[in-house]
């Protein structure tokens, strides 16, 4: 069962992480200054969202399945024999596809929940491209991160999706064992105990991510530019006194 | 090949795209039902309802296809009642908590002006606290409908007919350009079902919308 427990946790992680660097892409690209851009970038994100992950799966692996072994392709996958690390590469690509949609909508909403006043504030304080985005993105991580954990659950319960071929992951261990001994009750079992105790893991590690950025405020870029001087910070106009002007 | 991947195939009909939406829609219609049932039983009475709260929360973490694989083989039902009851569950656990989150959140204030205008509890229930709840979390719901509608494809598993079994079964049977054809139209039936749902719930959320802002 570890085998299998293994072997789903990797199809987990390389899809998720897959589907989430596509997700920021597309979020990347709706935001982008080019019309051509934002509209490819959209229909992307229809597209994916509207087509469900069962059938992604079911057409990577068809498409994977009559493809011959290739060398360059590393057998990653624990359990799945070496010549049907295609279709795992195949079913891994088609689960992240599934995903990125959902992951890319949650990166938009997270950005523009700033708000457009938070977003200008980075440009005026004139930090430069790196500094201003690493500040937004920690910012929107905050925002994102819970949608993002229950999607990653999602994500995980879709790698099951992987027992339609001969890719080792834990439903297509629980099918395997429940037929083969009749006890579907004792397999089914196991089988949700380890799913819950995997997505409890999952969302205890978005829930300790969002603490820590909570927790700990973001760091001052170590060079900011200087400020003019009627803006420096002095207790005068650090007070929260109102203004007494009509 | 179309008419296959619309009602399914000869012997098995209803299949195909027909016995998704069908599946879907009586299985998010009912868990509304039983999630609205679910929620009162939640607000009105939180200690006595833990277990079941509890119950719910785990279920939610047990994937669709494990769900729609212990009812099929564990159960003597058949096999499209085994798919529906799983999706019913899925979709209780979902809706049932958008519900209760949004029950609990009613506003005291509307609570006093329902007693300011002499409503009882029961027409308090039906009139103000149920139509705001179901406004609030129309969201939520839409959400998850249309989330429910792509996950009919878990009932491939089993080998329920829906869409998505009946354009693997005609793909495997296909010569390699038929099956390219086959996946591409079933991909685009999902889509286009799933853009006139979006479109319908946006319809109905900016009716609703309407509605609340007058009324609350």
């Amino acid at each position: 069962m570890i085998v299998y427990v293994t072997a789903t946790a990797i199809l987990w992680a390389l899809s998720g992480v897959l589907a989430v660097g596509l997700g920021l892409l597309l979020a990347a690209a709706s935001l982008s200054s080019r019309l051509s851009v934002r509209l490819l970038g959209g229909s992307a994100v229809t597209l994916t969202r509207g087509v469900p992950t069962s059938l992604l799966v079911v057409a990577g692996g068809i498409v994977a399945i009559r493809l011959p072994p290739s060398g360059w392709v590393p057998n990653l996958f624990p359990g799945t024999p070496g010549d049907l690390r295609m279709v795992a590469a195949a079913v891994t690509v088609a689960l992240a596809v599934g995903s990125t949609g959902h992951f890319a909508v949650i990166f938009q909403a997270a950005h523009a929940a700033l708000g457009r006043y938070r977003i200008e504030q980075t440009t005026v304080l004139g930090l430069a491209p790196l500094q201003r985005t690493a500040l937004l993105a920690r910012e929107a991580a905050l925002i994102a991160l819970p949608p993002t954990g229950a999607r990653l659950v999602h994500h995980l319960h879709n790698t099951a999706f992987a027992a339609l071929f001969p890719v080792a992951d834990l439903f297509g261990w629980i099918q395997e064992q429940a037929s083969a001994t009749f006890e579907v009750t004792r397999y089914a079992l196991l089988g949700a105990g380890a799913y819950v105790g995997l997505s409890g893991l999952v969302w205890a590690g978005c829930k300790a991510l969002e603490l820590r950025l909570a927790v700990r405020p973001a760091r001052p870029p170590s060079r900011l530019p200087a400020a003019p001087p009627n803006l420096s910070p002095t207790p005068s106009n650090l007070s929260p006194t109102p203004s007494t002007r009509p | 090949m179309i008419v296959n991947l619309l009602l399914g195939i000869p012997g098995e009909r209803p299949g195909g795209l027909l016995l998704s939406i069908l599946t879907a829609a009586g299985s998010g219609a009912l868990a509304v039902v039983l999630g609205t049932v679910y929620a009162t039983v939640c607000v009105q009475a939180p200690r006595l309802s833990l277990g079941l709260q509890a119950a719910l929360a785990v279920l939610r973490g047990v994937p669709l296809l494990l769900l729609v694989f212990v009812l099929a083989q564990g159960t003597g039902l058949p096999l499209p009642a085994a798919g529906f009851l799983a999706l019913l569950l899925y979709s209780l656990c979902h809706v049932g908590e958008a519900l209760r989150s949004f029950l609990a959140a009613y506003p005291a204030v509307l609570r006093e002006q329902a007693r300011v205008l002499g409503l009882g509890t029961g027409r308090e229930w039906l009139q103000l606290r149920l139509p705001w709840t179901f406004r609030r979390s129309l969201d939520a719901l839409a959400t998850h409908w249309i989330s429910l509608l792509k996950d009919t494809g878990a009932l491939i598993v089993v080998g329920i007919g829906e869409l998505t079994t009946v354009a693997k079964v005609l793909s495997e049977q296909a010569s390699i350009s038929d099956w390219k054809l086959i996946l591409a139209s079933a991909a685009l039936l999902y889509l286009a079902t799933t853009v006139v749902l979006v479109q319908t719930l946006e319809f109905i959320k900016a009716r609703y919308s309407l509605g609340g802002a007058e009324s609350t």
